[in-house]
């Protein structure tokens, strides 16, 4: 739980020492080559005694050694519950550098002790964990494990938010797929509709317009040019001569915004009610008003049916 | 208060042991150090052993907030300790450290070294006439650190686990009994308390002894059913701190005396320093060389004269 990562900053000792060495060596076979033998003999040994072999002058003196543990030792008899000592033994060799492998083996040295501790504790019928109730002093105070716990619930929180977060992020793509998927299968409905009206259209062109009246007027409105008339039909916001539909005045409203605003109100009464700027267009006759004859139908045009609802 | 009462149990004790020894031992007050012991273990054979280690904790002045820090978390796990000023470290600290020993009337002591602000040393003694050992300290992490999340009663005595190479070489055995005797907490002391809730992790990687401490726990509610399967679900959390020691000597006095081991791996930070600054300094020395014997090649053989040189001169 985030031990490790707590490691590599310790052990940077270890590894600059490491480092040194094999500058050391580097030195040493440059030194070879240069003259400048005083100092580089002494980092010759230094190097020596760091890495591989043992110093010479290093004294052992296993007599006086053992002399003065058989000195210091507690006389042999001695229960094991004065010392509360365990050893283990470890299985293998750990890498020093590793930081996990070489936290893990310490842990389960600890473990292991306790394990054959409280066997031990047990048999002799001693108390091993302190009971629930048992409320004294401890080690760090209550401020600082508040402390711990407060970090520990960042942390996880933390974590969670970070996983939100993934899961928000994978949850929009799946969706941008979706309606990826959704546009293309609408898309393609659209064109099988179409396709399907003409087959249709195609279908009915074969076999000679066996429908009523309307649809042959549909298909001649476009023949007779009427299609390229001026609608009478006016759009609110748009002023009557205004070829560019309104546009030109929102790109040109851009600047003034305040002003566009306060006007939006009077310009739609206007297009709807009458004031619509320059009444020299509308006066003037065009084609189709001449050709009008008041109130009377034509035919069945799209608009003026619409005009009739 | 303590003091009287122990007073009164070496009243109580004594007249069970011999009476002529008594005299004697009192006013030398050695009779803590074990040198004495195999006396003791003959006299009251039948198992009256009574610990009565005591350990002295201090460190040198200008010692850093860190190693502070780590001292003051050792005697928070010690309750056998008395913790004492600062000592000046000086070439003379052995005597003073003695003195101060036996002025606190105790038998070990744990001294914390820190030179040049950076290095920490520690050194191990027992006191009257034991062995000491100097320690370099690597990879301190305190008890005041976020990540280590355990915690466990103060004074409980502490398990103390050992890996099997201690047991390899003398002076490994030798530091284990140190070790042993001074960072475990005496039976019934008054400070201790009688449960077990935290182990020590004593374990030799690389020729370093690593220290860990661990709070033992077993899932909710269940503390007092350890004994039926509540074996397998114990697990460990860190209380910290930790610490690597180096051995560097031994000593056959208590601070002084015969050298009895040297670390022959040793290499002092001091060193490795100098010679990182070594390096740096021969970097710019080299590319001086490079520049002079460029130079005396460049004049040693000179270019021949271009014949073309003068070509588009005319």
């Amino acid at each position: 739980m985030g031990k490790p990562n707590r490691e590599p900053a310790l052990f940077d000792e270890d590894k600059i020492e490491d480092e040194e060495m094999s500058d050391l060596n580097e030195e040493v076979s440059e030194s070879e080559s240069e003259p400048e033998p005083e100092l580089d003999s002494e980092e010759d040994e230094d190097g020596d005694v760091k890495l591989a072999e043992p110093s010479k002058k290093a004294v052992y003196n296993r007599e006086g050694l053992e002399e003065k543990l058989q000195d210091i030792s507690w006389p042999e008899d001695v229960g094991w519950i004065h010392k509360l000592s365990i050893d283990i033994n470890q299985e293998q060799e750990v890498d020093v550098n590793d930081d996990l492998k070489r936290e893990a083996s310490f842990y389960t040295q600890a473990l292991e002790g306790t394990r054959l501790a409280f066997e031990k504790l047990q048999s002799m019928g001693l108390p091993f964990l302190r009971p629930a109730d048992y409320y004294a002093e401890m080690v760090k105070t209550d401020v600082h494990m508040e402390k711990v716990k407060r970090r520990l619930l960042a942390e996880q929180k933390e974590i969670e938010e970070a996983e939100e977060r993934k899961k928000a992020r994978e949850a929009k793509k799946l969706s941008k797929e979706i309606q990826a998927q959704k546009t293309k299968e609408r898309a393609k409905q659209k064109k099988e509709d179409i396709e399907s009206v003409k087959k249709w259209r195609k279908q009915r062109q074969q076999s000679g317009f066996a429908g009523d009246v309307n649809d042959g007027d549909l298909s001649l409105a476009f023949e007779d040019g009427k299609s390229f008339e001026r609608s009478n039909k006016r759009r609110p916001g748009v002023a009557p001569g205004d070829r560019s539909g309104g546009k030109a005045r929102q790109s040109g409203g851009k600047f003034k915004k305040g002003m566009d605003k306060k006007r939006k109100g009077k310009e739609f009464k206007n297009s709807k009610f009458g004031f619509g700027g320059r009444k020299g267009m509308k006066k003037q006759n065009t084609a189709d008003t001449t050709d009008a004859v008041g109130g009377f139908n034509k035919g069945g045009v799209a608009g003026n049916k619409k005009r009739k609802r | 208060m303590g003091k009287k009462r122990k007073h009164s149990e070496t009243n109580a004790v004594e007249p069970t042991k011999k009476d002529d020894n008594t005299i004697e031992e009192r006013p030398k007050r050695t009779l803590l150090g074990w040198k004495d012991k195999p006396e003791v273990k003959e006299t009251d054979a039948p198992g009256v052993f009574r610990n009565k280690e005591k350990v002295l904790v201090t460190c040198s002045r200008r010692i850093n907030f860190r190693y502070r820090h780590l001292m003051l978390n050792v005697v928070s796990l010690l309750p056998h300790c008395k913790k004492d000023n600062k000592v000046e470290s000086k070439s003379s600290k052995g005597a003073t450290l003695n003195e101060l020993v036996e002025l606190k009337s105790c038998s070990s002591c744990l001294f914390f070294e820190c030179r040049k602000h950076k290095d920490l040393y520690l050194w191990m003694a027992k006191s009257p006439n034991g062995p000491s050992v100097k320690f370099l300290v690597n990879a301190v992490h305190t008890m005041e650190e976020l990540k280590l999340t355990g915690n466990h009663l103060k004074g409980s005595r502490p398990l103390l686990t050992f890996s099997a190479n201690f047991d390899n070489n003398a002076h490994w055995k030798l530091i284990k009994e140190m070790i042993v005797q001074i960072f475990g907490t005496p039976k019934e002391h008054r400070k201790s308390k009688p449960y077990y809730d935290h182990v020590f992790a004593f374990s030799i990687v690389d020729d370093h002894v690593w220290f860990r401490n661990y709070q033992i726990t077993v899932p909710h509610n269940e503390s007092d059913k350890v004994a039926r399967g509540g074996l397998d679900k114990m697990t460990l959390v860190e209380v910290g701190p930790r610490f690597c020691l180096n051995p560097i000597k031994i000593f056959g006095g208590s601070f002084g005396g015969p050298t009895l081991y040297e670390n022959p791996f040793y290499v002092s930070p001091n060193q490795i320093r100098a010679l990182e600054k070594r390096q740096k300094a021969g970097k710019y020395a080299k590319k001086v060389k490079a520049k002079t014997r460029r130079k005396m090649h460049q004049l040693a053989n000179p270019l021949e004269p271009d014949e073309y040189a003068d070509m588009w001169k005319e």
